[in-house]
């Protein structure tokens, strides 16, 4: 990737290899140290004890060890409540995305009728919409649907602009994918679902997975939707709950570091679990081999 | 149900003789120019960097992800207390090295924009990375061996070989980006407004919200979308009219 130094008589050979790759090895060192140094930081900072939070200048190892900040994230606040809250809506939006995600896209190629190119450039269209343009008027639809103050509404939001994105993905997989297995599927005796359910799917895996990941992802960190369809606090997501932290008399910044921390760590472990699907998945959808 | 009556087009010539709304929509401008150039930037660098065979790839493959991962609110928030103008560990940072110009609150009202666009940039640029990196795999080393073998340096190779290759990605990730920066609430408003220093960026989709859920009135609110959401289609228009796209699909 560096130019290679001409190698004049005399020099060092190994000075030839030395340098750029120390060069490189420098970039991948700072690529790393710029991903990871803030979340460091803020585990550090919730480990720490509340006089090294403050402590001028700053430690950048703890001297002391000290969990009192989880402690009170578990005990003073409804930390738990709005976990919970965010896992189900998450994870409902997220089901339900895949279920009619898939259902979608094997509509779309492997049926034939009129108007599928269409629908396909809609969804794209549909997809960039951004959400501050759709709150206002599904706030007052959600009002007068009496869908405020409930998950399912929530979820519901989630779902109308995960869906446009999960379809596009999950038909660009489905396109690669060769009709002819199922064909030997349905000459040896397989309906369409079991071809769908048994062959397809398995097969467009990496897809369902990425698809289900960013949906997760875009449900669980919500700010916008949950913000204005839920007041009532028992209801609360994370996102929405933690931003309280910070309305109280006293900023805890241990406490919303533990926070940040406990609502880090899923996704983090979510994500590295699959991590290779979710770059495949995403691959998938603007390249084509 | 609140009160509701017909307005006609009185919103919307409010807002064109409203400063606030005129400034808002700059600072959206401001914000999304710099945040997508830069992702767009850092995005590509990171592609080339992980683009290499090395042992560890994978490992920090999944690593450049992180930012992405994170929750926008917790990214906020921390990146707030890296900047803490008393116990902020990059303010001192900055002040042990002797950086000269850098400002005593990074998050006061006239710099707290560079946070914004400093963490919008660290969260997002892994899109553009993972992106431009899917397709970085799919181009035929032997473009780059003619190459080589025809004397040409690293940097010609990238501007003559890898750029116009990725250019079809990069048309379609900087546009995303660039609409999404545009019209991103969660970001400035849980970094301004969860305490004060706000109108330094307040941007169009912020004064959207005020508007419609903090003063109350969806009529406004209403007119505000509606403009972002024309600004932003024809900011799409022309930028198809000035890129077209050698359609792959």
């Amino acid at each position: 990737m560096l130019a290679q130094k001409r190698v004049e008589p005399g020099t060092k050979v190994h000075m030839r290899f030395w340098v750029p790759n120390v060069g490189k090895w420098g970039l991948r060192l700072g690529l790393f140290l710029y991903c990871t140094f803030p979340l460091y930081w803020m585990v550090v900072s919730s480990i720490k004890s509340s006089t090294e939070l403050f402590a001028y200048p700053p430690t950048w190892v703890p001297h002391t060890i000290s969990f009192t900040a989880y402690e009170k994230l578990f005990k003073e606040t409804d930390f738990w409540t709005y976990f919970v809250n965010s896992v189900v809506i998450s994870g409902t939006a997220t089901l339900i995305v895949i279920i009619l995600g898939t259902l979608a896209a094997y509509s779309l190629t492997r049926y034939r009728y009129g108007g599928r190119k269409k629908i396909a450039k809609f969804l794209l269209l549909a997809y960039m919409f951004p959400p501050i343009i759709l709150i206002v008027p599904l706030f007052i639809f959600a009002n007068s649907a009496g869908l405020t103050n409930s998950r399912l509404g929530v979820s519901l939001s989630y779902i109308s602009f995960s869906l446009p994105y999960a379809i596009w993905i999950l038909r660009a997989f489905f396109q690669s994918l060769p009709v002819e297995i199922e064909h030997a599927a349905w000459i040896d005796g397989a309906t369409r679902m079991q071809g769908l359910f048994y062959i397809v799917m398995p097969l467009a895996l990496p897809g369902i997975i990425a698809t289900s990941i960013f949906t997760f992802i875009v449900a669980w960190n919500d700010f916008l939707f949950a913000s204005v369809l839920i007041s009532i606090d028992h209801l609360k997501t994370l996102p929405v709950g933690i931003n309280d932290l910070f309305h109280r008399a006293v900023v805890d910044w241990g406490l919303i570091m533990a926070a940040g921390v406990m609502v880090t760590i899923p996704a983090v472990i979510f994500f590295v679990a699959v991590q290779r699907y979710l770059i495949q998945g995403w691959g998938a959808g603007g390249v084509k081999e | 149900m609140p009160t509701v009556s017909w307005a006609g087009l009185k919103n919307y010539y409010f807002l064109l003789k409203d400063a606030r709304f005129w400034n808002s929509f700059y600072l959206a401008t401001v914000y999304t120019l710099a945040s997508t150039a830069l992702q767009i930037v850092l995005g590509i660098a990171g592609a080339l960097i992980l683009h290499a065979q090395f042992r560890g790839r994978d490992f920090l493959r999944g690593i450049a992800l992180f930012p992405y991962m994170v929750p926008t609110i917790i990214a906020i928030f921390t990146w707030r207390w890296l900047m803490n103008d008393m116990y902020g560990v990059i303010p001192y940072a900055l002040n042990v090295l002797h950086i000269p110009g850098m400002p005593d609150a990074w998050l006061s009202r006239n710099t707290i924009m560079y946070v914004l666009i400093l963490l919008s940039v660290w969260t997002f640029f892994p899109f553009v990375c993972v992106n431009v990196l899917a397709r970085l795999q799919t181009i035929s080393p032997r473009l780059f061996e003619a190459a080589k073998v025809d004397g040409a340096s690293a940097i010609q190779q990238f501007i003559y070989i890898t750029l116009p290759e990725l250019r079809n990605v990069l048309l379609i990730v900087i546009l995303l980006r660039g609409i999404w920066m545009f019209t991103k609430f969660d970001v400035p408003w849980l970094l301004g407004f969860g305490a004060g220093s706000g109108e330094g960026i307040r941007t169009l989709p912020v004064y959207t919200y005020q508007w419609a859920f903090a003063f109350k009135q969806a009529g406004m609110g209403a007119a505000l979308s509606n403009i972002v959401f024309g600004l932003t289609l024809a900011g799409v228009t022309i930028y198809f009219i000035a890129f077209p796209r050698g359609d792959e699909e």
